[in-house]
């Protein structure tokens, strides 16, 4: 087993994948992912997860509002 | 040159910058939406905010500084007045909710799956009803930072200037966010005993 404990690394596990922990954070992170399967399954499903949500949550913009946003211009004079 | 010529090449320039400004704030029209659909309750009050958001827009567009981020600047726009259309009015109370962890959902999903199941099978059991009631479950404050950064994919430094507060806030906000969204999309998916 890796040398931080699950709950560590699940506390890492949101600020790795929005890339912001620090190259040692990263490291003790990626270590525990390649020996643990637990997480790795965990890991993946979170990664899964925010793709699914950023494609479901979609708001297609209605074709007429697009036409008032666009009248909204200053006229040409 | 004589004063009405300058003047004349200072309306036409002044006209150029404006027109070349609309235009590419209505090119981020559907990147604004897409935000804008998810940070308000329904889709009216969304094409409400958004033509509300133009209009003042193109108004100032002279404060808009040109290579900076236009899409941040609108979203700026869009949630300061969706606050001043009274939604701090409707603020929920401090949310203390049973916080699970950030595997709760997994968790769930998995101990209430008939069999083995891989982890793409796994998010396959949420619908997109299952999310957009989730988000909308989610109390205002901490759904805008999860809605900008999730869904609009921005930055922490972006959100906080959009939002007008610090850094460390968005990134309390996003963490205590995700994991009521989660809570919430396990309601949905497997019941209230989630």
């Amino acid at each position: 087993m890796s040398e931080i404990p699950c709950e560590h690394c699940e506390q890492l596990m949101q600020p790795y994948l929005d890339r912001v922990l620090s190259d040692s954070e990263r490291a003790e992170a990626e270590a525990h992912l390649d020996l643990c399967s637990y997480c790795r399954k965990r890991y993946r499903f979170e990664e899964h997860l925010r793709q699914f949500v950023r494609e479901v949550a979609v708001g297609q913009m209605p074709p007429e509002l697009k036409r008032k946003l666009a009248e909204l211009r200053t006229p040409l004079l | 040159m004589s004063e009405t010529d300058t003047e004349g090449r200072r309306l036409a320039t002044d006209a150029r910058d404006r027109v070349r400004f609309e235009e590419d704030a209505l090119a981020l029209s559907d990147q604004v939406y897409r935000v804008a659909r998810h940070l308000v309750r329904d889709r009216e009050e969304a094409d409400d905010l958004m033509q509300e958001t133009y209009a003042r827009a193109f108004r100032s567009w002279r404060s808009f500084t040109p290579g900076t981020n236009l899409r941040a600047w609108l979203l700026r726009i869009l949630t300061n007045l969706n606050i001043d259309r009274g939604r701090k009015q409707q603020r929920s109370p401090d949310f203390q909710p049973l916080e699970e962890g950030d595997y709760f959902l997994y968790n769930k999903l998995e101990e209430t799956s008939d069999g083995p199941t891989d982890e793409e099978r796994v998010v396959e059991r949420l619908s997109q009803d299952d999310v957009v009631t989730a988000l909308s479950a989610v109390p205002h404050d901490f759904r805008d930072v999860v809605v900008l950064v999730d869904i609009g994919d921005f930055t922490y430094a972006d959100a906080a200037q959009i939002l007008d507060i610090p850094v460390g806030t968005v990134m309390s906000r996003l963490h205590r966010g995700r994991r009521i969204l989660k809570q919430a999309m396990a309601e949905s998916a497997v019941g209230e005993d989630a």
